[in-house]
């Protein structure tokens, strides 16, 4: 099994729930994350804020943000590779990463008509 | 005194400020160090008094109080502690990430929780029997962890989510997943807190209705979670004797039974001891073996000479400038216990008496405002923001709009992080921005909740303030106002601290008004209130009380305050539109009882 690594930015909880602004994306994040890990795969989050050593020795995500900057988060490393950035995957890139069973979106980004 | 017998191996003090938490935790370590016993005292407060009471340096580590016997003393600083968090995280890749990276994330961990937390880190340590409090029988705390932190720590993700360095998306643990003692020694910490044959929680009151309402919550709050073993110290009581002399006195004895016998169900049935109102400020080892040691007191003489001294500005006066603009934020500030809710209420209803539109609210979760009141005002309008409600609102908004398209796992997983306390921050930052928006209009006077949590919340204020100001600036939106534009600006806001007339609260106000300076946010005036000073006192205690007073009204007057009022203490509690009207009618001309 391919293993999945989300690269958040500096966030006080993964839903994002204790910030300013609740983001959308975030809580659906949260939720997908958390399916995926039901379904058995294998995924890590590393948040900026708490695990910034994580980020600086992973020489892609060093130079991603030397590059990109940490608005440019968040960072989706396949097997170590890029996969994705600037924005969170949906349930159905999660599923064909991690070799799931496809299924349908739940919960996936486009339903909410915002962010695609 | 019943909360010192038997004494179990921890105690812990606990009281809104102002009580006089500080002094009895002291002053119980003193009388437990004097029977013999190893005593180390600790103090969480990050502007410990400890130190200026025993008078010598202490800091944090153990050390031994040199004019104490048995003693010694720690003091944790929770500031510190999270500053050196917030080293340890960062140090390692300083240099290594890109500088804004790293500014990004020292400002996601400056906030409220991380200080808790590192808190509660600096606890576990002692309540854990580690190697620092070998040798000691009695470790005497002068604050408690709030309900707060306990919740947090007992949160159903919390220890998944710590032990699998943080990837299983629980709750708002983040400072908790950073630091270093093990998830063992945290649940040892709080099964220590709940076991009655270890622990004792004495909850330190005045008589007066309001703040014994306060530790009800705190009572059943710290119950709901394990702490059970409880006592009840009411403090600075006014000795009945007192009451035939001075019709003050008289007065203050009346109110405070009243209050006593009327004592809220939920504390009727924990053990109670009061102590007496001292004629001293409690300051120095002394005053302190006094407190509980009525042989230590001494003789009780008046004052030698009585004298005048020049009339004191009033509050009216105050009113009188806050008026002349039209409209604006007045907020009030100060430890709990100083009158800071009477005081709002009575610039509220003196302005509103001059037909102007005012809006009279708190933040502060013990404050009732239209108990005070007990009526209404035209141009008068008054609301609360509760805690409570609003985090529910929150709550019910995120899950409707941000939840609405989860799936039941999902939802669960978000309601989950909405149970943090964090959100209960949030929540009530949220309101607060609502309610000063309205100055620009009307006054808006705000009864702010205690020191601490009024800091917090300016905290809040300022990291939404550098958000939008990031959000703005990137948009290209020239004119912008943020809540904390607005508290920084004369023109829309004045500060007014509210302080007593007594060595530890006008010190503790010169630290706010310090805090409120470094976050750029200059105090209007001061108030002093309940003062002795401006009536004589046939009552002996009230008499040297008025004479220790006037020390501390000068070095308001010379030290602290650009603009000061003196309000005089009551003989009936100021509740109801005419007596607060009458708090901010002008100063009577003074016969004034004070040392020569």
């Amino acid at each position: 099994m391919k293993a999945i690594q989300i690269f958040d930015p500096a966030l006080c909880c993964p839903t994002g729930v204790c910030g300013t602004q609740v983001d959308q994306a975030l809580v659906v994040a949260a939720a997908d994350f958390d399916w995926a890990r039901q379904q058995g795969a294998a995924i890590e989050r590393y948040n900026l804020a708490q695990q910034p050593l994580a980020f600086a020795e992973n020489a892609a995500v060093k130079g991603f943000l030397e590059r990109s900057g940490q608005e440019a988060l968040p960072l989706v490393l396949v097997d170590g590779e890029v996969a994705l950035a600037g924005r969170y995957p949906t349930r159905s890139e999660l599923a064909r990463w991690a070799g799931l069973t496809a299924q349908q979106d739940a919960s996936g980004c486009c339903s909410g008509g915002r962010c695609c | 005194m019943q909360f010192l017998d038997a004494a179990p191996r921890f105690l812990f003090f606990t009281g809104k400020g102002g009580v006089g938490k500080t002094s009895l935790a002291c002053a119980s370590a003193i009388r437990l160090a004097a029977a013999g016993r190893k005593v180390l005292l600790v103090s969480t407060d990050p502007a410990s008094n400890v130190a200026q009471v025993f008078e010598q340096p202490i800091g944090n580590v153990v050390t031994p109080i040199a004019a104490v016997p048995n003693l010694s003393a720690l003091e944790i600083d929770p500031e510190a502690a999270a500053q050196a968090y917030r080293d340890r995280i960062v140090g390692p890749v300083r240099g290594v990430l890109p500088e804004d990276v790293v500014r990004g994330i020292e400002e996601q961990l400056s906030g409220a929780c991380t200080t808790e937390i590192a808190a509660f880190d600096e606890f576990t340590a002692l309540l854990t029997d580690g190697e620092l409090v070998r040798g000691f029988d009695h470790i005497v705390f002068d604050t408690a962890p709030t309900g707060h932190t306990i919740r947090l720590l007992q949160l159903p993700g919390a220890w998944s989510g710590f032990l699998d360095t943080n990837a299983n998306g629980a709750s708002c643990l983040g400072p908790l997943s950073g630091l270093e003692k093990q998830r063992v020694q945290y649940r040892a910490a709080v099964e220590a807190l709940a076991d009655a044959q270890r622990t004792r929680l004495v909850l330190v009151a005045r008589a007066q209705a309001s703040t014994l309402r306060e530790v009800v919550r705190t009572h059943e709050e710290l119950a709901a979670i394990g702490l059970v073993r409880q006592h009840l110290v009411v403090n600075g009581v006014m000795p009945e004797g007192e009451a035939g002399r001075d019709p003050l006195a008289a007065a203050i004895v009346r109110r405070e039974a009243a209050a006593l016998a009327n004592l809220p169900e939920g504390l009727r049935g924990l053990p109670i001891d009061r102590v007496p109102l001292m004629p001293f400020n409690l300051v120095g080892l002394p005053a302190l073996q006094a407190l509980l040691d009525p042989a230590a007191r001494g003789p009780a003489e008046a004052p030698a000479q009585t004298a005048q001294h020049p009339s004191l500005p009033d509050l009216a006066a105050l009113v009188d400038d806050i008026a002349a603009d039209g409209h604006g934020l007045v907020m009030l500030m100060g430890k709990g216990g100083v009158g800071k809710t009477t005081l709002a209420a009575a610039v509220a209803v003196e302005l509103a008496r001059r037909g102007l539109p005012v809006h009279l609210t708190t933040s502060d979760p013990a404050a009732h405002l239209a108990e005070t009141l007990e009526g209404s005002l035209d141009g008068l309008t008054v609301s609360r923001i509760d805690p409570k409600a609003e985090t529910e609102r929150y709550r019910r908004h995120v899950l409707e709009t941000k939840g609405r398209e989860l799936d039941a796992q999902g939802r669960a997983l978000l309601e989950e992080d909405l149970r943090s306390p964090c959100t209960e921050e949030i929540a009530v930052f949220q309101a607060f921005s609502r309610v000063i928006r309205e100055a620009g209009r009307k006054f808006v006077v705000m009864d702010t909740a205690p020191t601490g949590h009024t800091l917090l919340l300016l905290d809040a204020t300022g990291a939404y303030h550098r958000e939008i100001a990031r959000n703005m600036d990137k948009s290209g939106v020239a004119h912008y106002t943020t809540p904390m534009m607005q508290l920084q600006d004369p023109q829309r806001t004045k500060v007014l601290i509210v302080t007593l007339a007594e060595t530890t609260p006008v010190l503790e106000a010169a630290r706010l008004q310090d805090d409120l300076r470094r976050a750029g946010i200059e105090p209007w005036a001061w108030i002093v209130n309940n003062s002795l000073g401006a009536a004589a006192h046939a009552s002996t205690l009230l008499a040297r009380r008025a004479a220790h007073e006037w020390p501390q009204i000068q070095a308001v007057r010379e030290h602290h305050a650009r603009r000061l009022a003196v309000v005089a203490l009551q003989a009936e509690e100021p509740v109801g539109v005419a007596r607060l009207a009458a708090l901010a009618a002008p100063n009577p001309p003074m016969p004034v009882v004070a040392p020569a």
